[in-house]
């Protein structure tokens, strides 16, 4: 393949790859998924009842995957029966985002049910509001990611097929979601009533914030509210692992010569080790800008 | 602070025995009577899945009697590890054991089972009283699972059949998580201090419909099983699943509202 072709392509799976990686991460906002979870999950029980949609499906990574390798086996279906890719694709996306709302149904309602003794009654406005916006999340996800792993078939001609891809595609942007994202709303937004850098003391397990900027506080404000940072951020992560992943092989093609696969493995280290003098950086940088938090302050208060 | 089950025994229900009997029994005869039926007539391969849902159903019911010891975040740990001793057994048993090949895949299953509960208890630690007993069950589940799905897909768990149209395909993906995720998230998703069996195992019976439903849609374009049954099927027994879950959630929640304010304190009193 032509270089500048392979760049073009590159971007294309780049670009549906941030896009998944943001509804995928939002998706996991609106139903309180993965690290916040624990938390929703705790609350009723420290007598702290509220109106958050409370999903756990293992976690992001499992059922992630669980959607997108059910989306790439009904598309991969649907190619060899001859239909056009991107209705395979469309149709694959749309049967995995129904599955994924009846798990997203029986996680909130059994959950709950199962916190009778806590008086943590079930809103079933909250499941109707609630369950297909994660639908619609889930749907984009799927789709962007069988779209990358579709380029990955039929224009790179990765050995795999379209399924296995879109079942690791789709742990990957669980594993990534549930790493950079969550960390915006299970540390900052679930606990805004506390100082921002003080971590979360024992005494405030549970004590997440139950009220809204206006009424009671439910999963789709959470949203709103990660949309502005957690949510593209993990779009970022997801689309730079997807490009610069390739990238470096797309420029050192290690099928030209053994040398450009060295020099494809050492572009490789080198662009980890950017990134963690970089993150060091950023680190360093947010410490002395914030600074730690002061026990003493809050005696002298 | 008991977020991740009672953290203790795992009490009521249908006793355990009479739920290994449903899944090796059943999960046994579905696959044999999937794979001997199907010579007669492809729309008998959905016979495979019913045997899958027999095995998914009971190795719910083990990962909850386990994952009640306040195991919490190793319960979708559990269901992985299932499927993961699956899929090595279920291959082994199937490439050498010939018509044989799922009771040669269960018995190897259960070793690796044994194997890995002992390691968990002795070697980790874990000091959970019925885990060998347990993870001998979640392996045997997981295989008959896969076993099961493969038949329903193919027709047959010949192993080359199934090597070509389950494995090369990238299928094999789909069982796993499918499979995987019908045993681990019944539990999950019923996760408190007043979860019950039935409950449990409604959700069960409803994953692992969507599993058949799944295996149903490959159907279509392999010759040795027809489709439409497997999809029919699967989407009845879906529904009744569902709806019977809904009826349990009702009968089990403190209240369900259409919508409301949060409980007073008084209320929480």
């Amino acid at each position: 393949m032509e270089p500048l072709m392979g760049m073009g392509v590159l971007a294309l799976m780049g670009a549906a790859a941030t896009i998944a990686g943001t509804t995928e991460d939002l998706e996991s906002d609106v139903g309180s998924q993965s690290n916040p979870n624990s938390q929703v999950q705790l609350a009723p029980q420290m007598m702290y009842p509220h109106r958050i949609y409370n999903k756990a499906i293992s976690g992001e990574p499992p059922s992630n995957a669980l959607i997108c390798a059910i989306g790439g086996t009904v598309a991969s279906v649907l190619m060899t029966a001859g239909l056009s890719v991107i209705f395979a694709i469309a149709i694959g996306a749309l049967i995995a985002t129904a599955v994924h709302g009846t798990y997203c149904i029986t996680a909130y309602m059994g959950r709950t049910a199962s916190q009778k003794r806590f008086r943590q009654p079930i809103y079933l406005d909250i499941l109707r509001s609630h369950t297909p916006v994660m639908m619609g999340y889930a749907f984009i996800t799927t789709f962007c990611i069988l779209v990358v792993s579709y380029i990955m078939v039929a224009v790179l001609a990765h050995p795999f097929p379209l399924t296995l891809l879109a079942f690791i595609w789709g742990i990957t942007v669980g594993a990534i979601g549930s790493s950079t994202g969550d960390v915006h709303y299970g540390a900052e937004r679930e606990f805004q009533n506390v100082e921002f850098g003080s971590g979360l003391n024992a005494a405030n397990s549970g004590n997440i914030v139950r009220k809204a900027e206006s009424g009671l506080r439910n999963g789709i404000d959470n949203s709103w509210f990660c949309a502005k940072f957690g949510g593209p951020v993990t779009g970022l992560a997801f689309g730079m692992t997807v490009f610069l992943s390739g990238w470096v092989t797309a420029v050192f093609n290690p099928a030209l010569s053994l040398t450009m696969g060295w020099l494809s493995v050492a572009a490789g280290v080198i662009l980890v080790l950017l990134m963690i003098i970089w993150n060091r950086k950023i680190e360093v940088a947010a410490r002395k800008a914030f600074g730690p938090y002061k026990e003493e302050e809050e005696v002298a208060a | 602070m008991s977020a991740g089950g009672a953290g203790g025994e795992a009490t009521g229900g249908i006793p355990q025995n009479q739920l290994i009997a449903l899944g090796t029994l059943g999960g046994l005869a579905g696959v044999y009577g999937g794979h001997f039926l199907s010579v007669a007539s492809p729309a008998f391969a959905f016979i495979g899945a019913l045997g899958a849902i027999c095995a998914i159903v009971w190795g719910s019911a083990a990962v909850r009697r386990v994952a009640s010891y306040g195991l919490g975040t190793g319960v979708p740990s559990i269901g992985m590890i299932a499927l993961g001793m699956g899929v090595v057994a279920s291959m082994f048993g199937l490439a050498v054991g010939g018509i044989a090949g799922p009771i040669v895949a269960f018995i190897i299953a259960s070793i690796i089972g044994l194997v890995v509960g002992v390691l968990a208890n002795k070697v980790l630690g874990m000091g959970i009283p019925i885990m060998e007993q347990s993870m001998t069950e979640i392996a045997g589940a997981g295989t008959l699972t896969i076993i099961g799905l493969s038949v329903a897909m193919t027709g047959t768990f010949m192993f080359d059949a199934v090597l070509e149209t389950v494995v090369a395909t990238g299928y094999i993906a789909v069982i796993f998580i499918a499979g995987g995720m019908a045993i681990l998230h019944p539990f999950n998703a019923n996760l408190g201090p007043d979860e019950k069996q039935d409950r449990t195992l409604m959700t069960a019976l409803e994953k692992g419909a969507i599993a058949m439903v799944i295996a149903g849609i490959v159907a279509t374009v392999v010759d040795g099983a027809s489709a439409v049954p497997s999809i029919l099927i699967g989407v009845f027994i879906w529904y009744i699943a569902f709806s019977k879950y809904v009826k349990l959630v009702h009968r089990d929640a403190y209240k369900v509202l259409g919508t409301g304010l949060l409980p007073t304190e008084e209320e929480l009193e």
